[in-house]
């Protein structure tokens, strides 16, 4: 009898952050040790709980984007979500879609140039086909209580209504035994996740509906508190410095090639790199000036950082989380087995 | 061809009637569609589901009967329809708008319970 391995961040409170249902992760590789399908997987870790659960399945050796355009080794390849110990035949479990390499990709999607830079022959892992998804809008998967959105990144208990982000650098730490941050997200990341980069099958939209310079909340000073009392659970803001540089250091000019969330545009200053200024949309520019972003702070001279000075102060230069608790990921997950 | 469609007034009106038609000492609590006030219930289904609220009712075991009905599909896109009203009533301006809602699934209802007979078509057919 073989066991399974996965990391669970139990259903409760940590730090009097709220966790609203039980957040499980596991390796495909993992998986493919025990024999099994990653859905085959996914039920049976379901089943190790009779609430409600989200369930992301990974793969150590893909690479993803996250929602600015920033490019990072691992990916998210799977999600479930399970409650009473079933999940919805329906609605319940969603693989994302492998985007094979081209110049024609590349040529579409310039934050991709990351990926021969410093990812190269990689499989690269964003969102699923909206062919293969039954639920209309929102990569979601459901199944009782538990929702698990926009691709493995927001969970929810759809009847208590409690939510948390799980940006994926956040749950990249968590598997590797990194550093997080647990705190609320704040007017920052309210705003930040509004940033945006062309992709098809992306993490939350299916196409290339919004461009880097662009947000997709288009809701002028409300979308800093869209999502600020959310709990969320983040990288150390040295691993997202860490990304982040490594983009820019690739030719990644924000707002061109890569989104303008707060981060890119702090890191981008503080490295006195460019910013493409004209290519910002004005509701953009509405949302990041409502928490004090503005073009001319951007501007505004100051000493300029190396690389390295730019990781080390990431957590004076990084705008957001608040209320942050900074943990070991087994201080807030646990290694446990499934027996398959 | 008419009545392809019952009225909701009518509809309600028939599972309460099923439930006590021949147990008239059970009850029957349905939930879910009190927000709606004008809809038209697909005919060959409101028959199923009386067949379903008397036979149910018919179980010894069971003392009352629970109607729930919640969306199929767990996402359900709405328009928005925000309208402003004038003194004398008349809508003076409209925005349209777009919400999506997600509303648990049918496992919510039914933790703790094995004895599941699943009587709906796959998604997309009647």
């Amino acid at each position: 009898m073989a066991n399974l391995k996965y990391k669970l961040i139990r259903k409760g409170v940590v730090a009097d952050k709220i966790i609203p249902l039980n957040i499980v992760m596991v390796d495909s590789a993992d998986i493919k040790a025990c024999g099994l399908q990653l859905r085959d997987a996914c039920a049976l870790l379901g089943k190790q709980f009779s609430g409600a659960v989200g369930i992301n399945v990974f793969d150590m050796d893909a690479v993803t984007t996250t929602s600015d355009g920033i490019m990072v080794d691992t990916a998210l390849i799977a999600m479930a979500a399970s409650d009473g110990g079933k999940i919805n035949p329906d609605f319940g479990y969603l693989e994302m879609a492998e985007m094979p390499y081209s110049e024609e990709l590349i040529e579409l999607e310039p934050h991709l140039k990351q990926w021969d830079i410093s990812y190269k022959g990689r499989r690269l892992f964003r969102g699923p086909d909206p062919k293969t998804k039954v639920i209309p809008v929102h990569n979601v998967v459901m199944s009782g209580r538990a929702a698990n959105n926009n691709s493995a990144t927001e969970m929810m208990d759809v009847v208590t209504m409690e939510e948390i982000l799980l940006p994926y650098l956040g749950q990249r730490e968590i598997m590797t035994g990194g550093e997080v941050l647990l705190g609320y997200t704040g007017e920052v990341i309210s705003v930040g996740i509004g940033m945006t980069v062309k992709e098809l099958y992306g993490r939350v939209f299916p196409t290339r509906q919004f461009g880097a310079g662009d947000t997709a909340h288009g809701s002028g000073e409300y979308a800093k508190t869209l999502k600020r009392d959310i709990p969320c659970i983040v990288a150390d803001k040295k691993v997202l410095a860490k990304y982040t540089v490594r983009a820019l250091e690739a030719g990644m000019i924000p707002g061109k090639d890569i989104g303008c969330s707060p981060a890119v545009l702090s890191l981008a200053k503080a490295m006195g790199l460019e910013i493409a200024f004209d290519n910002i949309t004005d509701k953009a520019k509405t949302e990041l000036a409502s928490i004090d972003i503005t073009f001319e702070s951007l501007k505004a001279p100051c000493e300029r950082m190396t690389a390295q000075m730019a990781i080390d102060h990431a957590d004076e230069i990084i705008p957001g989380v608040v209320d942050p608790t900074r943990l070991k990921a087994s201080d807030i997950s646990q290694d446990c087995v499934a027996q398959v | 061809m008419k009545l392809m469609h019952t009225k909701l007034p009518e509809f309600i009106a028939k599972m309460k009637r099923a439930a006590v038609v021949n147990t008239p000492e059970k009850s029957i609590e349905i939930r879910g569609l009190e927000n709606l006030q004008h809809a038209k219930m697909q005919s060959l289904r409101t028959g199923r589901i009386e067949n379903a609220v008397e036979e149910m009712a018919g179980n010894s075991d069971v003392v009352k009967i629970e109607l729930v009905v919640i969306p199929r599909v767990p996402e359900t896109m709405h328009t928005v329809i925000v309208k402003g009203i004038t003194e004398s009533g008349q809508t003076k301006k409209a925005v349209l708008e777009v919400i999506n809602i997600l509303h648990p699934t049918e496992e919510a209802e039914l933790i703790g319970c094995d004895d599941i007979d699943d009587r709906r078509p796959s998604i997309g057919r009647h």
